[in-house]
């Protein structure tokens, strides 16, 4: 059995599991082809792949991360020059500017892809295997983003599981007007915090790259997470606390933007702990009207661009609930600060 | 064993694999919808060669079709539904706020007849025993069209051109098993497997791919095709118990509509909230140029997935098998 599949052959499918077992990868398309229609891009980005990064919790254990590097990596797949940073890099762009993202799979024995979450490109930018291909060497994805707001970047290869282990990181498309500006003509703000919020379900983190493809249960249906994270911080305890940019400092009469993104599969309610804020933005396109919040719920992939004005000074604590998919049990809560002095 | 034991995938969405989307012309006068559902039941086999037990609203009496056929109707329409329960269990037949049957007994036919009064989506379905006969394959879409119009989902709506349906399930086989068994399911509810309009995906080079009766990916009654302009209206129902994210690429979605209620505001999404037990939403997909593209496009495809990830598997592996379809720009 070959190590991989490009749509044919091994499928497995009705036969019962398709073998797969060690070493064999089914459904996925490696390829890296020229990029159709390739111009001179306005910014580059360059990311490789670590697959044997770790993030250790409040209780000591360290649980294994997958991600992305900031270069094109050592190598070989493992840490690379970029060492292991989670979440990825940020991706940070301006409106209208014409975007690079240069992903560079030189593991030989796995693929990935980078889908920019919330961004329109052409399908051959899409990063998305089953309809064009997982990389499988460098390739190119080219894309023009023309609606600022808050995204993010991910791998979508077995992405249940690659998303899972923590290959995903910020992507903020600013308007021309640069950082401190939510939209043109829009919302301005002062500080800025980045409320990445993700469950970990353990069991999961010492799979293989290809776990399930091929039909073998791997338990994929069912995440039962284990540790509350936000940013790439255990916020089940004070961790998360105090640590710009995932909590803020600032002054009353500041105005704050929390750019909340719901980077886990079950459900998530953000309270802003007394904090009044008005939501402007949310999947990166401006609302019809502002709304004025106190928590919001959201759903995997959803975006929340909030922006608040304390009058009062103290410590603000944003909590995020993570809720059973089907129970609606609170499987756990991960926590930061804003605190604001006169 | 029972003759519909072992009724084949295939034949479950023969019949409706031939329709593909809705198509609608609007009428100057009411008419009657005359429709006959057979309650029936049988296994289908799973991609992992699992055979789970449904029941559903068939078109024939030898058929078994998750989900029901679905019905457009044109406000003040009346609608004649005869359900022949072929089963020996109690069924019924409702349309929340619309209808209700009443307990149809095994071996019974009854004939309701109503009004299609108010514009809309809903959805019809088995509430006796709920969740569980709704769970198994009871259920299928109603779409009300305001009078006299072929292109809104309310009057004054953002317009569209053509309409679908998303019925989203999810299934633990042993739940099924438990109710083929005449038994009330007794443990924690784990779905195995994940469908749109009852069907799965099944990826490039998959036993089944590109198979409409087979493949949601492919499937016409879930697939959109448009070529730039051709604003589709999608009506998803959440029949499952799992909350669920609509995550389309390519465009975003205009959200118009949430479990039954009009939005304030029309917000463009790329993933939707669909809560589980009974949710329901209606958006516009635009077909757009994809915004970001460069050089622009206005041919190309691409998914829209559940970003629930554990919800595009299918046995606890074989991602991509689970609740998806493509979106193809032509
Ligand atoms: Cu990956
Ligand atoms: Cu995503």
């Amino acid at each position: 059995m070959g190590m991989r599949n490009r749509g044919g052959g091994m499928g497995g499918g009705g036969m019962g599991g398709g073998g797969g077992g060690m070493g064999g990868a089914c459904y996925v398309y490696p390829d890296a082809p020229a990029t159709p229609g390739i111009v001179t891009p306005d910014v580059v980005f360059d990311r490789g792949i670590y697959m044997n990064g770790s993030m250790t919790m409040d209780d000591g254990r360290s649980v294994r991360i997958w991600g992305f590097t900031d270069g094109s990596g050592g190598g070989m797949g493992g840490g690379g020059m970029g060492g292991a940073p989670f979440p990825s890099p940020a991706i940070r762009v301006t409106a209208g500017q014409i975007v690079h993202t240069r992903l560079n799979v030189q593991g030989m024995m796995w693929n990935h892809t980078i889908h920019h979450h919330g961004i329109e490109p052409a399908d051959s930018s899409d990063g998305v295997g089953h309809i064009t291909w997982d990389v499988d060497g460098t390739y190119t994805y080219q894309w023009r983003p023309m609606h600022p707001g808050t995204y993010f970047y991910h791998c979508h290869t077995n992405t249940v599981l690659h998303a899972e282990m923590g290959m995903y990181g910020a992507l903020i498309v600013d308007p021309p007007e640069g950082p401190g500006t939510l939209l043109s003509g829009g919302p301005t703000y002062d500080v800025e915090a980045f409320w990445v919020v993700d469950e970990i379900d353990s069991s999961w983190h010492n799979l293989p790259w290809d776990a399930g493809t091929c039909g073998q249960d791997v338990g994929l249906n069912e995440l039962n997470p284990d540790y509350f994270i936000i940013t790439g911080v255990d916020g089940s305890g004070t961790s998360a606390m105090n640590l710009p940019p995932i909590s803020a400092n600032m002054q009353v009469g500041q105005k704050l933007l929390g750019r909340y993104i719901c980077a886990g599969y079950h459900p998530q309610r953000i309270n802003f702990g007394g904090l009044p804020g008005t939501l402007y933005v949310s999947d990166g396109r401006p609302l019809p009207n502002p709304v004025p919040v106190t928590e919001i719920r959201a759903i995997s992939g959803e975006r929340y661009d909030v922006i608040f004005e304390p009058t009062q000074p103290g410590e603000y604590i944003i909590s995020t609930d993570i809720i059973h998919w089907i129970t609606g049990e609170v499987l756990g809560t991960a926590k930061t600060n804003v605190v604001v002095t006169a | 064993m029972k003759r519909r034991d072992f009724l084949k995938a295939g034949l479950a969405g023969s019949a409706l694999g031939s329709i593909g989307l809705l198509s609608w012309t609007p009428r100057a006068f009411a008419t009657t919808i005359d429709r006959t559902f057979y309650i029936t039941d049988g296994f289908k086999t799973m991609v992992t060669g699992e055979n789970v037990y449904f029941r559903g609203f068939s078109e024939a009496g030898n058929a078994l079709n998750v989900p029901g056929e679905s019905i457009v109707a044109q406000q003040g329409d009346t609608l004649r539904i005869t359900i022949v329960n072929t089963l020996s269990t109690t069924h019924s037949f409702v349309i929340d706020g619309v209808v209700d049957s009443g307990p149809i007994a095994g071996g019974q036919t009854r004939t309701i007849q109503f009004t299609a009064d108010t514009h809309g989506s809903y959805l019809y379905y088995d509430k006796l025993n709920a969740p569980y006969n709704r769970l198994l394959g009871l259920h299928g879409g109603l779409a009300v069209m305001p009078q006299g119009s072929s292109n809104e989902l309310y009057p004054g709506s953002p317009t569209f051109v053509q309409q679908y349906f998303w019925i989203f399930n999810d299934i633990d086989p042993a739940w099924h098993e438990a109710v083929r068994n005449g038994q009330t399911p007794n443990t924690a509810y784990v779905p195995r497997y994940f469908t749109l309009n009852g069907l799965g995906g099944r990826p490039p080079g998959a036993p089944g791919a590109h198979d409409p009766n087979i493949d949601s990916l492919t499937d016409p009654r879930s697939a959109l095709h448009g070529q730039i302009g051709d604003r589709t209206l999608v009506r998803m129902f959440n029949v499952g118990l799992a909350d669920q994210s609509v995550h389309a690429h390519g465009n975003h979605m205009e959200w118009l509509t949430e479990n039954g209620q009009v939005r304030p505001d029309i917000w463009k999404k790329d993933c939707l909230y669909l809560e589980g037990d009974m949710g329901s939403i209606d958006s516009i997909y635009p077909f757009e140029v994809p915004p970001d593209s460069w050089p622009p496009t206005s041919t190309s495809t691409y998914p829209m997935h559940l970003h629930t990830e554990m919800s595009q598997t299918a046995g606890g592996g074989y991602y991509m098998f689970g609740a998806m379809t493509d979106i193809y720009f032509e």
